[in-house]
């Protein structure tokens, strides 16, 4: 059966790389495409702890909670990246209609 | 939680909290939804209904409580734990004993009844709903007050009564002067709650000082059944705390119930409208003080000084407030110094060391002044709102009912008895608190029995307060003049021509307050300048009253309170003084510390010493009296002999008062202003903007605004910490 | 074994996908890699028994966000291939070497001391609709209910940002 560190290895690469991306990249969109890469690997990392080593527990009840406490931050992690991004990308257009441009860079009017 | 009968005290609670919100919620609302008319029915009713249900309730546990052997009258219910801190827990408890029920019982009943009569009085009130949520809320903070089973839950009622009482007295805020008697009564008490608060710390402090050899463990410091057994323990051995936590109390006392140095509130709080005067002024909140001397007794008994401080502050506010009203001309001004008067008698009782009896003088003057207080607001409603007894007389031809009640007022208050036979209802208290004050041997410091000297103050305080009361009931309803008809007629632009030349001088006197003296009193109006306003109002509007006016009789929900608190003011004190009811009924917790204080003098036929004063002061009254309104204390100010001047205007105590406060504070205030605000706090303040905005120029330049910048940051933030992490790991697991 | 082989072909073509989406200059195709990078996802859901997790994954991901992502590229013309090219900086730089340094710490600190987990603990079925519905609406009910009260302020919230005239 495939090791544990191997789900989270890829997790890891496909964090970093979204973190990369949040720094690197210009373009809204695509940093916002880099922050649903790093939210999904942190749902594979949940998954892959649900699956292999539900944590300790006192009794079969909370058990069963446990095994599935992982699927269920999964579904609200899920929940809130969907209403990010509506309300994201939202944004994204009305600033492209208020300016005509959506540079990340040329965003800077928060400039200290 | 909800296990006994007991348990319905949270109803008694609830109700009116109930009301308040439903009032402040829901209450313009209904009178928009509704219309006025039937809109303020409603909310009449809504307003009466739940204090005379929490009444009711009220008896019911009174009554069963009434039947539990006495040792058993205390029951503590819990509803929650409120300030849980290591040292002190202050959890929301009611205590449900004999004192706390006679509370609820007056403040419920009584209450009820004003409830009632503010209904009609208040009738053509345009803010009808607002006045009830005040009035609700503070039946609600007073029950808490008195409910509550440590000095916490009594300071949230005492503050939530200061509050709703400011809220009331200012109720007609849009003139400016009522305004500023309820700043007055707000700054002034103020005084009062910081003597409290000193007192309650210190309470705590000296009792969780001796922590160990108290075994309380869990820390409710302010819990009454805490402080009282042992503060007993703990203040014997330290006479010089006792006194220090005595008198820092009873400065609360004073603030709350209006005795000498900090009374100045209670009389300009007669601007707000009658019901509150009867409820707030007269028969509850004041009444606050007292309950809290007899709720703390055991810390008071334990010194004599302080005893015999609050003995002849009763005595001295007594005599001084009794002397005031003889100067005053306005209705409710009078009632409001014998009501300052009478709560100089129950301290008088409290420091003589017969508790029992301030709280039955608390009870029956409950009764007969909500019923004086009542009365006069229904002259006032009957005569268009003016309160000059000047421009009344002969008004029970008009007002059969109020002034039959009145004049069972004016004779209860005065103490009238038939020796040994029958008495109304303040004979029988204020002859409890003349006698154990007389007789006690509490009160004593330096060897003086300040007791004594106070007993036979009041005794002459006595009479001079059936002197006064008959004053007020003679120019009222008596003589042969209704001098309402000298009045020049409205809309004409006469003047009087008795005042002609006093209306001049106060207007010029108000134009020059005007110019130079307005900044100094911002707050509030010292007694004189009130006047002066008064005089100026009397002569612009100069109300409604015209020559033609004729009185009628009030409607029925203003005079059924009144006949109910007739009875009780005839009845009441009979009733609770039989086989000495009122004084079983309290007495439990009464007297660990001294002891029974005996209300029998030994050698003083008090009996007939105090029937003499009230017969006396009576018949004094009405030999003066008796012919109507003398010119000595007509319109002409200067035809008043010297000492009804200085009465008038409190002897200048009020002016002194507040030229010293509002002066003497101006100038301390100005000098802390130079001298420690312009140069050291501004210094610091100013010193350390100016070294946030140095660092923060410092960090300024790393706000780029790229938001890529923030992220690589972020990142780089969170690889750092993740390094730190790993090297206190590794080295925690090399260490081991 | 076979299970080794698929999982690795699987994560290399997730990780990929990933790489994609940050290495490609026009947002279309970045776009389009991740849409690769979460379908295999949702494959290697799949390959951890969360069956239904998997599916939402494809359902939600897959389909509406990318969707979404698609539109607005298109709408707003993100995707000619010489907009916003990126420029010579040495944020790109730091950035790569900050990720690098995150992944290997990560990597070496957390992830390998955990490589003695092979095995499953869960139960089998712990990813069935049957097991993740009875959690979801009996503990979870609260913090279910306020995951739609919050979808439902993003809808409100993208409507009226998107909207020309309120």
């Amino acid at each position: 059966m495939t090791p544990l560190w191997q789900y989270l290895a890829l997790g890891l690469f496909m964090f970093t790389t979204g973190a990369i991306g949040v720094v690197v990249r210009r373009n809204p969109v695509v940093v916002f495409m880099c922050i649903e890469l790093m939210l999904n690997a942190v749902n594979l990392t949940f998954l892959a702890f649900a699956r292999y080593s539900p944590s300790v527990t006192i009794n079969a009840k909370n058990q069963v909670q446990s095994w599935m406490a992982g699927q269920m931050m999964v579904i609200f992690v899920m929940a809130v990246a969907a209403a990010e991004v509506a309300v994201g990308l939202g944004i994204i257009m009305a600033i492209y209609r208020l300016r005509n441009e959506v540079d990340v860079d040329e965003m800077s009017t928060l400039r200290g | 939680m909800f296990n006994s009968t007991y348990d319905l005290i949270w109803l008694v609670l609830g109700l009116p909290l109930v009301g308040f919100l439903v009032h402040a919620l829901f209450g313009k609302a209904i009178i928009d939804l509704l219309g006025a008319r039937l809109g303020k029915k409603m909310v009449g009713g809504l307003a009466v209904l739940p204090i005379a249900t929490a009444f009711a309730i009220g008896i019911g546990l009174t009554y069963q409580l009434a039947q539990s052997p006495p040792e058993a009258r205390n029951v503590t219910l819990r509803l929650f734990d409120w300030i849980t801190i290591k040292s002190l827990s202050v959890p929301f408890e009611v205590l449900i004993d004999p004192l706390s029920m006679t509370m609820v019982l007056i403040i419920t009943g009584v209450g009820a009844l004003i409830h009632l009569y503010a209904t009609g009085y208040m009738s053509e009130e345009r803010d009808y709903a607002r006045f009830f949520t005040y009035l609700n809320l503070f039946i609600a903070f007073m029950l808490v007050l008195v409910l509550g089973n440590n000095l916490g839950l009594l300071f949230i009622g005492w503050e939530g009564v200061g509050l709703c009482s400011y809220l009331l007295i200012g109720f007609w805020y849009k003139d400016i002067a009522n305004a500023k008697a309820a700043n007055k009564a707000f700054i002034v008490n103020r005084v009062g709650d910081w003597g409290m608060t000193l007192g309650m710390f210190l309470i705590v402090a000296v009792l969780a000082g001796n922590l160990d050899r108290l075994g309380v463990k869990d820390g409710r410091w302010l819990s009454y059944d805490v402080i009282l057994p042992n503060a007993v323990n703990v203040l014997r051995d330290h006479p010089v705390a006792a006194t220090i936590i005595a008198l820092l109390l009873f400065i609360g006392a004073c603030g709350k119930s209006a005795q000498f140095p900090l009374y100045l509130w209670l009389p300009d709080a007669m601007a707000g409208p009658t019901p509150v005067s009867a409820l707030i002024h007269a028969a509850t909140m004041v009444t606050a003080g007292v309950f809290m001397l007899n709720r703390l007794h055991v810390l008071f008994e334990l010194s004599p000084l302080a005893s015999a401080v609050i003995a002849c502050v009763g005595a001295f506010t007594a005599l001084f407030a009794a002397l005031i009203a003889f100067g005053q001309t306005d209705i409710k001004k009078v009632l409001a110094y014998s009501t300052v008067s009478q709560l100089g008698f129950m301290f008088i009782a409290c420091g003589a060391g017969v508790y029992w009896a301030g709280m039955f003088h608390v009870t029956t003057h409950a009764f007969f002044k909500a019923l004086l207080f009542l009365g006069s607001g229904a002259v006032i409603h009957a005569m268009m709102h003016d309160q000059d007894m000047r421009n009344y007389g002969r008004l029970l031809k008009y007002l059969p009912i109020t002034g039959a009640a009145m004049i069972v007022g004016w004779l209860a208050i005065s103490g009238i008895s038939i020796p040994y036979v029958f008495g109304l209802a303040g004979y029988y208290s204020k002859e409890a608190i003349l006698g154990g004050a007389l007789a006690g041997q509490h009160a004593v410091a330096n060897g003086t029995n300040y007791g004594l000297v106070s007993g036979w103050v009041g005794l002459g305080v006595a009479a001079l307060t059936a002197m006064y009361m008959t004053r007020m009931t003679y120019l009222t309803f008596f003589g042969k003049q209704e001098r309402w008809r000298e009045l020049p007629a409205h809309g004409l632009h006469e003047t009087h021509p008795s005042h002609e030349s006093q209306i001049v001088h106060a207007r010029d006197a108000h134009e020059n307050y005007g110019r130079d003296g307005h900044a100094t009193a911002d707050f509030f109006y010292s007694e004189s300048e009130m006047a002066l306003r008064e005089q100026l109002e009397n002569e612009d509007h100069h109300h409604h009253l015209n020559p033609d006016h004729t009185p009628r009789e009030v409607s029925i929900s203003m005079w059924f309170p009144l006949v109910v608190l007739a009875l009780l003011s005839i009845f009441g004190g009979w009733y609770l003084e039989r086989n000495e009811l009122f004084k079983e009924w309290i007495s439990p917790g009464a007297s660990p510390v001294l002891g029974e204080v005996s209300i029998h003098p030994q050698g003083i036929q008090l009996v007939w010493l105090s029937f003499a004063a009230a017969a006396g002061g009576i018949f004094a009254g009405i030999l003066i009296y008796g012919r109507g309104l003398s010119e000595r204390e007509g319109w002409d100010l200067s035809k008043w002999n010297p000492f009804r001047r200085a009465a008038r205007r409190q002897f200048y105590y009020d002016d002194a008062m507040v030229g010293a406060a509002v002066g003497g504070g101006g100038i301390f205030a100005t000098g802390l202003w130079r001298w420690f605000d312009a140069a050291v706090v501004d210094g610091m303040v100013n010193g350390v903007g100016y070294l946030a905005a140095g660092v923060g120029g410092l960090f300024r330049k790393l706000q780029t605004g790229y938001v890529r910048g923030y992220a690589l940051l972020m990142f780089a933030g969170a690889l750092g910490f993740l390094g730190y992490f790993v090297w206190l790991i590794s080295r925690t697991a090399v260490g081991q | 074994m076979s299970n080794q082989i698929l999982f690795w072909l699987m994560a290399a073509v997730a990780a990929m996908g990933a790489v994609g989406v940050v290495a490609f200059n026009n947002p279309v195709r970045s776009a389009l890699s991740l849409v690769v990078n979460f379908f295999v996802l949702a494959f290697i859901y799949f390959s951890l028994n969360a069956q239904l997790l998997g599916i939402t994954q494809i359902l939600v991901y897959t389909g509406a966000i990318m969707v979404l992502f698609l539109f607005v590229i298109m709408l707003l013309n993100l995707g000619a291939p010489q907009a916003l090219q990126e420029k010579r900086d040495i944020k790109p730089l730091l950035g790569l070497i900050v990720g690098l340094g995150l992944f290997g710490i990560l990597l070496s600190q957390v992830v390998m001391p955990l490589n003695f987990v092979t095995r499953s603990m869960a139960r089998d079925d712990f990813g069935t609709p049957q097991a993740v519905g009875k959690t979801l609406f009996t503990n979870y009910v609260w913090p279910f209910e306020i995951a739609s009260v919050l979808l439902l302020v993003g809808i409100v919230g993208s409507i009226l940002l998107a909207k020309r005239r309120i």
